[in-house]
């Protein structure tokens, strides 16, 4: 999580406008749900990858490193759909054809799908977000969560951490029961301090005039027309050769 | 004499449970000081802070704004917070925002300001701190003193008349507090009158124009720095000790009585300074050899 938020605030596509990103992003997504995924989803992958290390130049270790996990229940979800169980004459378990294309064809997509989603998280900080769902019609108070969420979540990672690190000092984790206790311990008192840090975080914003809503200055992101165009062009071009590949097969 | 800009008179105040922090407690902020509040940790200090911009209300006594009481109604309360801004001592407290620049837009926007009016705070707030190179990083990646600066920006944007600062150096190292001063003496030159809160006697005595001395809830003595902290049996009631550099520069002159009238030194190049006309250098033996370039330094070998 630390390493994708690093690069999604450092990369070389952070200043440009979150729309620039999200519609090609959505693009790419929208092809790999209806054309032919055999031809199209490696193509919307190469494209998705080429965008995030090429283009944002975010390193091709941080983007496997995010897509391993999702790619483990994938590989590990995928065998089960290529087997039927039939009831019709008593009970069996087979494999059958249809059923193994079924497991490509889904495989395919979810990780074509998983790289835009990829792409996007690792290009795109949650300041930018902010504006978008703002537009998008959602509720302030669930914006002014996420946003608090975001930020308190790496002050108690850090706190649990330390926490944890004092424990095991302290021989909290030598055995099993020992773990167990001193897990429910590290969390009875992070949640004691967060109650303390949300009071006194309410002490700090009333001193600057907090009355109800968090508003701060949105960052000022200039929307390249050019540059969405290029890459709904690129996702046009994907499309087209996904389509025409995939126009024999069934 | 004019009124104190802001003040505590007979300030009274218990938690929920009875426990009491402040007694019959008296301050006045005179415009144009650097005033600290000077007391032991869990003396109540951070309690007396957050009485001086309303956050809480005194169960007796009044604090004064202009000499007059302040009130708690919702419009005054946030005329107060204009004026009198106030650093909490955990920048993690106080900092919510996912970036700097949208941090510190947080004070000017809640102020009603226009956008352009809001950039031009947040950009000033920055310069006037030295960071105006984080605008745009992410508040969770930044050092511990580069948000403890930052903290202090957000309030600063608001433009206060008086910025109460609690524990404002704790946890930063020299090269820290050297870079914090720094930036409260600019501020200060600038006009700003500044409280802080500290249990740092050679702080205190360093930097402050005048100091409060502060035990158990409530002021013991407030004076020129020089005249409360060297005043030792006020130090002693408050369980203090005086500053060092007080201590050696009255060792030094004990049998001087030509320096009695000399103002004691407040820094360490002041001391350094006393030191060397005290004890003039003697001569090393490089420099005599330095003194002396025509002689053959092996010669006598």
């Amino acid at each position: 999580m630390r390493a994708i938020d690093h690069h999604a605030w450092t990369n070389r596509w952070r200043d440009r406008h979150p729309a620039e990103k999200l519609l090609p992003a959505l693009g790419l997504l929208s092809l790999t749900l209806f054309l032919p995924p055999l031809t199209t989803a490696p193509l919307v992958l190469a494209g998705a990858a080429l965008a995030t290390v090429r283009g944002a130049g975010v390193p091709l270790r941080a983007l496997v490193a995010v897509m391993a996990a999702p790619l483990a229940f994938l590989l590990a979800g995928a065998p089960f759909l290529a087997i039927s169980l039939r009831f019709d004459e008593g009970f069996s378990v087979g494999f059958s054809p249809a059923g193994g294309r079924l497991a490509l064809d889904a495989t395919l997509r979810a990780l074509a799908a998983t790289g835009c989603l990829a792409f996007l998280i690792l290009t795109t900080p949650l300041a930018d977000w902010v504006p978008l769902l703002r537009r998008a019609g959602v509720p302030t108070g669930v914006i002014e969560l996420i946003l608090l969420i975001y930020r308190l979540i790496f002050v108690f990672a850090e706190r649990a951490l330390t926490g944890r690190r004092a424990q095991v000092a302290r021989l909290g984790y030598s055995r099993l029961d020992r773990g167990l206790r001193s897990v429910g311990l590290l969390a009875g008192n992070l949640f004691q301090r967060a109650l303390a840090q949300a009071r006194r975080m309410e002490i700090g914003l009333a001193a600057r005039g907090y009355d109800g809503e968090l508003r701060v200055l949105a960052p000022a992101r200039p929307l390249s027309w050019l540059r969405l165009m290029a890459g709904m062009t690129g996702v046009g071009l994907i499309g087209l050769a996904g389509g025409l590949l995939g126009r024999g097969s069934p | 004499m004019s009124a104190p800009l802001l003040a505590a008179r007979g300030l009274e105040y218990a938690y929920p449970g009875g426990i009491v922090a402040l007694r019959t407690l008296d301050l006045a902020v005179e415009p144009g000081r650097k005033m600290a509040i000077l007391g032991p940790n869990g003396s109540g200090k951070t309690t007396l802070l957050l009485h001086l911009n309303g956050t809480y209300r005194p169960v007796r006594g009044e604090v004064l704004l202009d000499g007059r009481p302040a009130a708690y109604d919702r419009r005054a309360l946030d005329e107060w917070r204009r004026r009198v801004g106030l650093v909490l001592q955990e920048p993690d407290d106080q900092l919510f925002a996912a970036t700097v620049a949208q941090d510190v837009s947080f004070g000017p926007l809640n102020l009603g300001l226009p956008e352009p009016a809001v950039h031009e705070r947040v950009g000033e707030a920055l310069e006037a701190l030295r960071i105006a190179h984080l605008a745009d990083r992410a508040t969770h990646t930044l050092s511990f003193g580069q948000k403890k600066r930052v903290a202090i920006a957000g309030v600063l944007a608001m433009r206060p008349e008086i910025l109460v600062l609690d524990e404002p150096t704790a946890g930063l190292d020299a090269h820290g507090v050297a870079h914090l001063l720094a930036a409260l003496n600019r501020l200060h030159g600038a006009g700003t009158t500044l409280v802080f809160s500290t249990h740092d006697v050679e702080l205190a005595y360093a930097w402050a124009d005048e100091v409060a001395l502060f035990h158990e809830g409530t002021v013991l003595g407030q004076g020129e720095t020089t005249a409360v902290l060297g005043n030792r049996e006020l130090l002693e009631r408050a369980r203090l000790r005086p500053p060092l550099l007080l201590e050696m520069a009255e060792a030094l002159r004990a049998n001087e009585s030509e320096d009695r009238h000399r103002p004691p030194p407040r820094s360490r190049e002041a001391l350094l300074a006393m030191l060397r006309e005290r004890f003039p250098a003697r001569p090393t033996k490089s420099d005599l050899l330095a003194a002396a370039p025509d002689q053959d330094r092996y010669s006598g070998a």
